[in-house]
């Protein structure tokens, strides 16, 4: 009698929580939407939104207001798509050529999301950067299906913080890391690199196979995935030479936008959705159909990613006269800026080319020595004719605020004023960045007057 | 009589400065901003012209700056703070002194403006993410310390040995002080203390934005003899203050509306 007592009182109590922790979820839901809703919203007031622009404005918003993130990866609702694996990639040293070769989906995860960066403050250290925290958040909440439907993740060792997410998330879904060396010069971690990517094409070829059975990654398969990936990233490139244009023909807003929804879509068809739109861009200026004048100061924003939902930054730069023509960041610009250089079309060929492409161009500051990023800056700075530069620190990067160092010294030299600000998801700081940002702008107004 | 105002909606204070049209100071009033900014700005803004017996067909433009610039309704236009205080330093500084860098020391924040010759701003770094470095550090310090923040800087200046207060957050500097007071130091070393920290913070920031001498010390802040004099200490260059430092800005937006307006400077 008694006993049983005790389990009932066990049961409600489990139930309890279980309902607490059901009603915790569901605020976190309500605010997730809420913020990406706010951002898509303000993106859609924009009176100059280039038409192709909803096709990635509805990307996000299935995947992150609707949760359907399963009818842009699943498309098709036959036998072998049921099958299709996803696999998650965390930063942009992920070869997605190979995911894509053995007939599984990549789909980037970092998270922008500040609600779900409030989840993952609690399991992390307090001075982790939001990228992680929210990452992290938005795996533990298990609330999103584009989180869940995730078979693996791929977590690179770039910055220390990404390095000990991968250990974190491994208590919640399977997570394969990828040793990314930090020196690229080097003949030994360039040689470790490329054996770390024939690990991780042995894993993906095992995990893709049925019962223990590899799937062979195809010499045909990867040429093909390397062209998929090639045509995207000739869209991507075709994109920002649109916006080298002497007055604005797309807002910076929204050209980040469309790069970072690659992220969530499958490369075939983001493909086709870009070419839309840098058509329509270029049939705008034909027409002379500029979003500014040739006198709106000039902006390049550098350092830590903007993340969808996260578009504080680029909105109040825009929102207060600027215009951002250029950006460098692992969610923009660089994310599909560097092509893959082949010789011959073996897979041995085709993997080395693979693993040059992912490190030896990329300027994450993750890598030491970086001189490329300050040459890759000078050379943005020049291509766009920057007038000034945000330089935008997520806190708890530490990385990119020491390389501003070396960012500020050569843009003195140009005569390129930096700007620093210092920030994470929340809205909190927003009213004194608008101050900030707009004495900047307006510095910026009176330099090129002159 | 042809004139032009400036308001500066700032946190604590509401400036109002006119100008006439040859960029001589006619008049001003400072009030405390109150609530409800745009109200306080229209009756400060109508009683100083009542004073000058002016009317308002005089005033041929209204420029706001600060913080509560886009609250204020009778305004033409709207200027940041930087670059009213950049260009109210140009029009403030002492006789024959080439002004380059300007420290404000405002209630909510401080900020640090290099500008170059033509006062046309350089480079600038704010602090407007605490407490520490502005007017409200000493204020809060002050209320502990049982002094008026007027009496602040003539006591600090009668310091011997200024106490070390190594807290930049104000919360945490009040109970350094607390404990300080209850190990029986001088009060007038503690406030000397206080003077010193809050230089050392924003004399960082200003090193970072780039310091280049001459400075002009401005905001409420630089009413206070204690800070002009540990600024001069922490620096170790001297600090020129502005003529009616609290209107500094409210004067470069009078200015600016101006010179905007095609009238000559």
């Amino acid at each position: 009698m008694n006993e049983s007592t005790n389990e009932q009182i066990d049961e409600i109590l489990m139930n309890k929580e279980a309902d607490q922790l059901q009603k915790r979820k569901a605020r976190f839901a309500r605010g997730l939407v809420r913020s990406a809703e706010t951002t898509l919203a303000e993106l859609e007031e924009n009176p100059d939104l280039p038409e192709s622009m909803h096709y990635f404005i509805n990307i996000m918003r299935e995947v992150f207001v609707k949760d359907r993130a399963h009818r842009l990866l699943l498309p098709s609702q036959n036998q072998s798509a049921n099958n299709r694996k996803i696999i998650g990639t965390y930063c942009l040293m992920v070869p997605e050529e190979l995911i894509y070769a053995a007939g599984a989906t990549p789909v980037r995860l970092c998270g922008g999301n500040y609600e779900a960066s409030l989840a993952g403050d609690e399991l992390v250290p307090r001075d982790t950067c939001p990228v992680v925290k929210a990452s992290i958040g938005f795996t533990s909440l298990n609330l999103m299906s584009l989180y869940q439907m995730c078979d693996a993740v791929i977590v690179p060792t770039t910055c220390d913080a990404k390095r000990k997410m991968g250990e974190e998330l491994s208590k919640f879904t399977e997570v394969w890391m990828l040793e990314v060396p930090h020196i690229k010069d080097s003949e030994g971690s360039r040689r470790q690199w490329l054996q770390q990517l024939y690990a991780l094409k042995n894993n993906i070829e095992k995990f893709t196979g049925k019962s223990f059975i590899r799937r062979k990654i195809r010499r045909k398969a990867l040429d093909a995935s390397i062209k998929m990936i090639g045509s995207a990233q000739y869209q991507a490139r075709r994109l920002y030479d649109i916006r080298k244009s002497s007055a604005a023909i797309i807002s910076g807003r929204d050209a980040m936008f469309a790069i970072n929804a690659y992220s969530y879509d499958t490369a075939f068809k983001w493909t086709k959705a870009m070419t839309r739109l840098n058509d329509e861009l270029e049939v705008r200026c034909h027409k002379g159909q500029f979003i500014c004048s040739e006198h709106t100061p000039r902006i390049l924003i550098a350092g830590s990613p903007p993340i969808f939902p996260n578009w504080k930054i680029p909105s109040l730069i825009e929102e207060m006269g600027a215009v951002i023509v250029a950006d460098e960041s692992c969610m923009g610009n660089r994310y599909l800026y560097d092509p893959i250089g082949l010789t011959e079309k073996s897979v041995t060929d085709m993997m080395v080319g693979i693993a040059a492409r992912y490190i030896m161009p990329c300027v994450c500051p993750s890598f030491a020595p970086n001189e490329d990023r300050l040459f890759r800056l000078l050379q943005m700075a020049e291509e766009f004719s920057i007038d000034g530069i945000i330089y935008h620190v997520l806190k708890g990067c530490v990385i990119y605020d020491f390389e501003l160092i070396r960012v500020e010294k050569i843009m003195k030299g140009k005569n390129i004023p930096v700007l620093r600000i210092e920030t994470d998801y929340s809205p909190e700081d927003i009213e004194q960045l608008r101050t900030r940002i707009e004495a900047f702008v307006e510095m910026l107004g009176i330099r090129k007057e002159r | 009589m042809e004139c032009y105002a400036g308001i500066d909606a700032g946190s604590t204070y509401m400036k109002v400065a006119i100008m006439n049209n040859n960029s001589v100071l006619e008049g001003y009033k400072v009030a405390p901003a109150g609530i409800d900014c745009r109200e306080t700005a229209k009756a400060v803004f109508d009683q100083l012209l009542d004073n000058l017996g002016l009317s308002a067909p005089d005033v041929l433009s209204i420029t706001s700056t600060g913080y509560g610039r886009r609250r204020v309704d009778i305004s033409h236009k709207n200027v940041t703070e930087i670059r009213a205080h950049a260009t109210g330093a140009v029009w403030t500084a002492h006789e024959g002194r080439k002004i380059r860098t300007i420290i404000d020391i405002g209630g909510q924040d401080s900020k640090v403006i290099v500008i170059n010759e033509e006062g046309e701003t350089k480079n600038f770094a704010m602090n407007d993410k605490c407490a520490a470095g502005t007017g409200r550090f000493l204020e809060v310090l002050a209320r502990v310390l049982n002094v008026t923040v007027e009496e602040l800087g003539p006591f600090s200046l009668q310091a011997e040995s200024p106490c070390q207060i190594n807290s930049l957050c104000a919360v945490f500097a009040e109970s350094e002080v607390i404990s300080l007071l209850a190990r029986g130091n001088d009060r007038k070393n503690i406030i000397a203390g206080i003077h010193r920290s809050l230089a050392k913070r924003v004399s960082g920031m200003a090193r970072r934005a780039g310091l280049e001498s001459e400075v002009l010390l401005t905001g409420g802040g630089a009413l206070n003899p204690g800070l002009v004099a540990a600024f001069e200490d922490e620096l170790m260059m001297d600090i020129y203050v502005a003529k009616n430092p609290q209107l500094n800005g409210a004067i470069g937006a009078a200015l600016l509306g101006k010179n905007s307006n095609g009238g000559k400077g």
